[in-house]
């Protein structure tokens, strides 16, 4: 059993900046589908409390680069080290199936385009599922769900199926699912793509609060620059590879703190 | 281009429908066998000629009509998983400026030639077991070769088997929409209201006085009679009650649920309990077969055991009692296969959440257990409920029985607890195979 994250209170302002250590670090990640190459040998650190936004046209390894340091795919060779803020650092890629799951279940949060949530679930209960399966009563885990519902502008719609949501509500419910657990690094592939402009600007605003805003990681697929510039640094894929001159180091001071990340 | 030609070119069996395409023929061949196999008893009865002869045809006629239903039931799962493991090509041909007519034309015409290829099948399947189904004894001596039926009979049957997939895949596909984006299922879901309940008793009240005179009358044919009629009624009440029954497992479910499993199944029956009804109303009325069906044959046989064994009483008590156990026995097959049918394709139909949870750390053996939860509770809850309704309904004929047959009784319970264990089989039969793989967008 993890303990549940507290809602974001209103009043909070957490003028989190990112701390020098990495809480992800992936050496010389490879991964082929057939003869294409999704990832070339990428090196990448993260750091804890950092924003980033991976960006790179379609089929330039973007989202299998997401997933593998996720723990969902594990590639052909390279290694990626999950350094949490309390606790022992573990080899993501050397993990089974199982404690890959647990650690997905318990250390990263997710929001993807689709949202993934359960049509047969009320937004509460979608919510209250990520605490339930790592292991918090029921009794417990709708109350929390609830709040952070209400945190993220959604309450008096605790009870509403998926289907009767807007796609913008549903979005901030997967939010809401992804922080209630205190996920430590937020994983998000395209989290704005199915939403009108006016709608995706709320969303990530309120993603970019939820996670970084309270000291965590976000790490996230765009086709958006707008919503790129909105990250403390962008990495460019092409061909699998970090482009060159893509990973800006910011200036010193700044939240942008240079951090290394080559391409071969 | 017509339908003919688009269903021929869409439905080609392909790598990735080869599974659904092979269960869903494998479905109708077992169903297509189990109809000929009971027609062919049915029909066997006619070789004795006595004062008993219509009443054995009528019993017969009875559970064939008892097996068009799961059939049916079968035939519209099958033309829902049709649609769904079709999902692109037929979104595609709507996105070309297909009308929807074409579309349920080659779902029809699809469906169709897969029952007539799995009926095909059957003829073979029965053929195969003709033999040993010739060893029962009906009438007090075996069916033997009048297991084989004429040629034109098994044609019609296949053409019946062909033409109800036929109905059932247009019925079907009234349940989903198949727009240029996509197939998904419509979501208008109606609640069932607990008006059905008090209906229900009040023909369960009937039917109880009814049996309760039983003993009034003067011969077996009437009593007979009075017990069809009350069957009837019967099924009938349980088709009313079913959705509202499975929508107080469910909540019942619910409120109990602690586990994710647990909360994740009690919302998939919550979802649609018409639906979750269907799969599961042919474990009612097997339930209620069994014991209405089973009591009477255990009495009968009690009644008849100190007359002569040979005489038409005594063999018609043992012969319904033969005939309450292969109804059990093929009912269930049917319902297997429905489930199985409508598990694969609901295992479709959520293959991207399925995928997309377990990326989200969702574990397959919590969502297995969901999706199993959610077909064995009503299962279970309807099949209990139905033995207990058919049991208040003819408790005289049912507590007599336990009294005097208690082997009968026994046979009959151990039957209907295979059933359900193939039922469970069929479940997991139809899990998602392997560890969901993620894509690669980009």
């Amino acid at each position: 059993m993890i303990d549940a994250n507290p809602a974001p209170h209103p009043a909070a302002d957490l003028a989190v900046h990112p701390s020098p250590a990495p809480v992800l670090s992936a050496r010389a990640l490879r991964r082929a589908y057939g003869s294409t190459l999704a990832l070339d040998g990428v090196d990448l650190d993260i750091r804890a409390g950092e924003s980033v936004a991976i960006m790179g046209p379609s089929g330039s390894g973007k989202s299998t680069l997401l997933h593998t340091l996720a723990g969902i795919e594990r590639p052909d060779s390279g290694s990626v080290l999950f350094t949490p803020a309390n606790g022992a650092a573990r080899e993501v890629t050397s993990l089974g199936e199982t404690e890959r799951s647990a650690l997905r279940r318990g250390s990263f949060g997710f929001v993807f385009q689709s949202g993934l949530l359960i049509p047969e679930l009320t937004a509460v209960e979608n919510v209250a599922l990520a605490l339930m399966v790592n292991g918090t009563p029921r009794a417990a885990a709708m109350p929390r769900a609830a709040e952070w519902l209400a945190a993220l502008g959604l309450g008096g719609l605790e009870e509403r199926r998926i289907g009767q949501l807007s796609g913008g509500q549903a979005q901030r419910v997967a939010i809401a699912r992804a922080q209630v657990t205190g996920a430590q690094v937020t994983f998000a592939d395209e989290p704005t793509g199915a939403l009108d402009s006016g709608t995706g600007a709320e969303v990530l605003a309120i993603l970019m609060d939820s996670t970084v805003g309270r000291g965590n990681t976000l790490v996230m697929v765009t086709h958006d620059a707008e919503v790129a510039a909105r990250c403390d640094r962008t990495i460019r894929l092409r061909d699998g590879r970090i482009l060159a001159g893509h990973d800006p180091a910011p200036a010193a001071g700044s939240p942008r703190t240079a951090i290394p990340g080559t391409a071969k | 281009m017509s339908a003919l030609s688009l269903a021929w070119m869409l439905g080609r069996p392909g790598r990735g429908r080869r599974a659904p395409l092979l269960l869903t023929m494998g479905a109708y061949a077992l169903v297509s066998a189990l109809v000929l196999t009971v027609t062919a008893g049915a029909l066997s009865f006619t070789r004795v000629d006595n004062e008993l002869t219509g009443m054995y045809l009528m019993l017969a006629g009875l559970a064939v009509v008892l097996l068009l239903v799961p059939l049916a039931v079968l035939g519209a799962a099958a033309a829902r998983l049709s649609a769904r493991s079709q999902d692109t090509r037929l979104s595609t041909v709507r996105l070309l400026g297909g009308t929807p007519s074409l579309v349920v034309g080659i779902t029809i015409l699809e469906s169709s030639a897969t029952a007539l290829a799995g009926a095909l099948g059957g003829v073979l399947l029965y053929a195969a077991a003709a033999p040993a189904v010739g060893t029962v004894h009906f009438q007090g001596s075996a069916i033997g070769s009048a297991m084989w039926l004429a040629p034109g009979i098994v044609a019609l049957v296949v053409a019946a088997v062909a033409l109800i997939a036929a109905i059932s895949a247009a019925v079907g596909l009234r349940k989903v929409i198949v727009s240029p984006l996509g197939v998904r299922n419509r979501t208008t879901t109606p609640k069932p209201r607990w008006i059905r309940a008090v209906v229900v008793a009040a023909l369960i009240a009937l039917v109880s006085l009814a049996f309760s005179m039983l003993s009034a009358f003067p011969s077996l044919a009437v009593i007979l009679a009075v017990l069809l009629g009350g069957f009837a009624l019967g099924l009938g009440a349980l088709n009313l009650v079913g959705p509202w029954a499975v929508k107080v497992i469910g909540n019942a479910k619910l409120r109990k649920a602690e586990a994710p499993a647990d909360l994740l199944a009690a919302r998939m029956i919550l979802e649609n309990p018409a639906q979750a009804w269907r799969q599961v109303s042919g474990v009612a009325m097997t339930s209620f077969v069994a014991v209405v069906g089973g009591s009477g044959a255990a009495l009968m046989n009690t009644a008849g055991a100190g007359s002569d064994p040979g005489s038409p009483d005594a063999l018609l008590a043992a012969d319904v009692m033969t005939g309450v156990l292969i109804t059990l026995v093929a009912s269930f097959i049917s319902v297997a296969c429905s489930t199985a049918i409508t598990q694969a394709a609901a295992t479709l139909d959520r293959a991207d959440l399925y995928s997309g949870l377990h990326r989200l750390g969702l574990e397959r053996a919590t969502m297995e257990k969901a999706r199993v939860g959610s077909v064995m509770a009503p299962v279970i809850g309807v099949g209990a409920g139905a033995v207990i309704v058919s049991g208040v309904l003819v408790f005289p004929l049912a507590g007599m029985a336990v009294i005097v047959a208690p082997i009968s009784v026994g046979i009959i319970l151990l039957t209907l607890l295979a059933g359900v264990l193939a039922v469970r089989g069929a479940v997991a039969l139809t899990a998602p195979g392997g560890v969901p793989r993620p894509g690669n967008s980009g």
